[in-house]
């Protein structure tokens, strides 16, 4: 059993204001460049760490890039071994290392593989616990065991090989001259560095941490995993017309309505017909509400007149523009005023600052937008400035969006005051993006996040412009 | 009250799940940083790869976004997928070879459904001289080829057998279903020849949300979307 809550919030002023702070959030989102800064600020390993090695046997080349054996191997405690500088990091699908043997010395005894911080630095990587390696003399693949299993191949002077960590399905695997050798459960603990050991007289090995390019196709396999997560999912069956019904909200919620028209007259022809549900009743209604005025003010908004905009909300929805310091009023000024400067009507965009945006500098939370609309003045090319984001439309559209979204709230029958702020698309995205974070986060914050970018961006166009 | 009381059944029933109550699982989803641009974007795209051609072009004057196809390859793609599900076969195959020749000619199984098509509708209109006609001279020379499409090409002169097709076992190629499915095969096809992918991503995106809700399932409650037609947010079961 489950219970449904539809708390409707009667404060009203308290949800305009938050409302209105969503919107500026919005709009700060155009200054960020690239997609959402979620993940991927995770450090990843660059060099070999010349502190933490066994000196003495072997000597790192002064990039830090390659290793040599220089001295007489005598027993099993004075294995040449190097972790790098930086543990693998984790918040994506796929961790890959390569290294290139540039001589297998006295004996060929290279191995290439994973170790924990506490490694002891004498021993070859999977010798010990908590560790793992795949050894080049033999081709076996040690797990914290001194006896190593069948593997793959052994590997020598010439060959390049890599290890990986594969996120998707939590294991380890390793390469030799760009194929996959095999794979293996990741039951190692904590932090992982890339490791790599050279135990023979003259044994040198280059190591890549993605500074050239790899023998192995990491992008093409990384395609293959997510590839392998969509067939799973893209079993499961959805009801009949789910996504009609959500494109057809969407564009009510941001009265699209000429589009929701040619939308509703097609889908009235289609064959297969439409399964149209039954009209969601209260949800439904909330957002059909003054479609036409809502579309009349975005187009006026996406065509820059905001002056016809601002006079046609104080004579349909006066309470709107009744608080001249809301985050709705300041947007308004704000894009009147980029749509001076876009004009290049610089001394009217001066004096049109001084009358409406001024006062906004003292206030938190306008502060920084204020800051970037004037700083627009600075440059003769504004649009190539750090603040060139103003004038992109997508500012037009968080203005058009905000009024729209006070609309919305001004209707008195309103049943859910948050359907005015999320669409049922945005709504849905939203809890996709969540859930997939929050089961990273369990999962011991491995693996990859859920970006929409990545997924718009994975289209099968290639050549096409 | 009862609300306590709820609340704290919930903490003693799940003892390795993870309990994210309302108000945390609220300020995750608020802290989810979204872009319209990217949802105009997976709107576009299901206007344009359903084949809604006025409502794309629509959306793009009213939101600025631009379609990733020319809309007007859309209108062809539509004409095509029309005169299939109307039974006009030899005006869409016209049609295909008109927009891009090389889709027939790449695409064996295509061609050969399309002619099957073609062979049903001219058993369906009562030309039975011109059905067999078709399909020896046609439909055989490929069944040579390929042992599936002479099974197929088999299956479908059954039809011929019998006086009232009712009682046909093959009867359901005469269905309307039928057609739907050659003209999605086309449709699809004409996409793939366009680099554009043959379903729209919404649908999928749905797909992943009910499968990453099923995955973190096993390691907590949380509020859940279970009705994705309301969006509305599910307090955990107790």
């Amino acid at each position: 059993m489950s219970t449904v809550t539809n708390d409707i919030d009667i404060n009203n002023s308290k949800n305009s204001q938050d409302l209105g702070h969503y919107f500026l959030e919005r709009s700060r989102l155009g200054s960020a460049q690239g997609p959402c800064d979620m993940d991927e600020d995770e450090e990843a390993p660059t060099e070999l760490n010349t502190i933490n090695s066994s000196g003495g046997f072997l000597v790192v080349s002064p990039d830090k890039l390659s290793v040599k054996y220089t001295s007489v191997n005598l027993h099993g405690h004075d294995v040449g071994v190097v972790q790098a500088n930086k543990p693998a990091p984790v918040k994506r699908l796929v961790y890959y290392f390569e290294i290139f043997v540039k001589d297998a010395g006295a004996k060929g005894q290279i191995a290439i593989g994973f170790t924990s911080e506490s490694f002891k630095m004498r021993r070859q990587p999977g010798w010990e616990a908590n560790s793992c390696g795949y050894h080049g003399d033999d081709g076996l693949l040690y797990r914290g065991h001194a006896k190593g299993e069948p593997f793959g191949p052994t590997y020598t002077t010439g060959d390049r090989v890599g290890g990986g960590i594969n996120y998707a399905s939590l294991e380890l695997f390793f390469t030799k001259n760009g194929a996959v050798v095999g794979a293996v459960d990741k039951d190692m603990k904590g932090p992982l560095f890339p490791t790599i050991a050279v135990h023979s007289q003259n044994e040198e090995v280059h190591v890549n941490f993605g500074q050239k390019p790899f023998a192995f196709d990491l992008k093409e396999f990384e395609a293959q995993e997510r590839m392998k997560q969509q067939m799973t999912i893209e079993k499961i069956s959805l009801p009949t017309d789910v996504s009609h019904g959500i494109v057809r909200s969407y564009l009510l919620h941001y009265g699209y309505e000429d589009t929701l028209n040619s939308f509703d007259m097609a889908s009235q022809t289609t064959v297969p017909p439409i399964y149209v549900a039954q009209e969601n009743g209260s949800c439904e209604q909330d957002i059909m509400y003054a479609l036409s005025q809502r579309k009349t003010l975005r187009q006026l908004i996406r065509k820059g007149d905001i002056d016809a905009a601002l006079c046609k909300i104080g004579d349909w929805f006066p309470q709107i523009v009744q608080d001249d310091k809301s985050a709705t009023c300041f947007l308004l000024h704000c894009q009147k005023f980029i749509e001076l400067v876009r004009v290049g009507a610089l001394e009217d965009a001066v004096k049109y600052g001084r009358m409406q945006l001024a006062k906004f500098f003292a206030l938190p939370g306008f502060e920084d937008i204020v800051k970037d609309c004037v700083a627009l003045l600075a440059y003769q090319q504004p649009q190539e400035s750090s603040v060139g984001y103003l004038l992109d439309d997508s500012q037009r559209e968080v203005v058009a969006d905000t009024v729209n979204a006070m609309i919305l709230l001004t209707n008195p029958d309103l049943k859910d005051s948050r359907s005015c702020l999320h669409s049922y698309l945005e709504r849905l995205l939203r809890q996709l993006t969540a859930c997939c974070l929050e089961r990273r986060t369990l999962n011991g914050d491995q693996g990859e996040a859920f970006h929409l970018q990545r997924v718009l961006n994975s289209s099968g166009k290639k050549a096409k412009c | 009250m009862f609300g306590l009381i709820n609340i704290y059944g919930m903490v003693m029933k799940a003892t390795s799940k993870k309990v994210i109550t309302r108000e945390e699982w609220e300020k995750k989803l608020n802290d989810v940083k979204l872009r319209k641009e990217d949802m105009n974007k997976l709107v576009m795209n299901f206007l344009v790869t359903e084949g809604y051609v006025d409502a794309a072009e629509k959306f793009r004057l009213e939101s600025g976004t631009e379609p990733d196809i020319d809309l007007a390859t859309i209108t062809d793609r539509m004409a095509v997928k029309k005169a299939v599900q109307c039974g006009n076969v030899e005006d869409a195959i016209e049609k295909v070879n008109d927009l891009n020749p090389e889709i027939l000619d790449t695409n064996p199984q295509l061609f050969f459904h399309l002619q099957q098509q073609r062979l049903i509708e001219l058993i369906r209109n009562g030309k039975v001289e011109e059905a067999l006609e078709f399909a020896q001279e046609e439909l055989a020379p490929r069944g040579e080829e390929n042992q599936s499409f002479l099974e197929e090409l088999e299956r479908t002169v059954a039809l011929l057998a019998f006086e009232d097709v009712s009682n046909c076992p093959v009867r359901e190629l005469l269905d309307v279903s039928q057609r739907l499915k050659t003209a999605s095969e086309v449709n699809a096809a004409i996409l793939t020849s366009q680099s554009h992918e043959k379903d729209p991503k919404l649908p999928s995106l749905l797909k992943m949300l009910i499968w990453a809700q099923n995955q973190l399932d096993e390691k907590a409650a949380y509020p859940r979307i279970n009705d994705l037609s309301t969006a509305m947010l599910e307090d955990p079961a107790v």
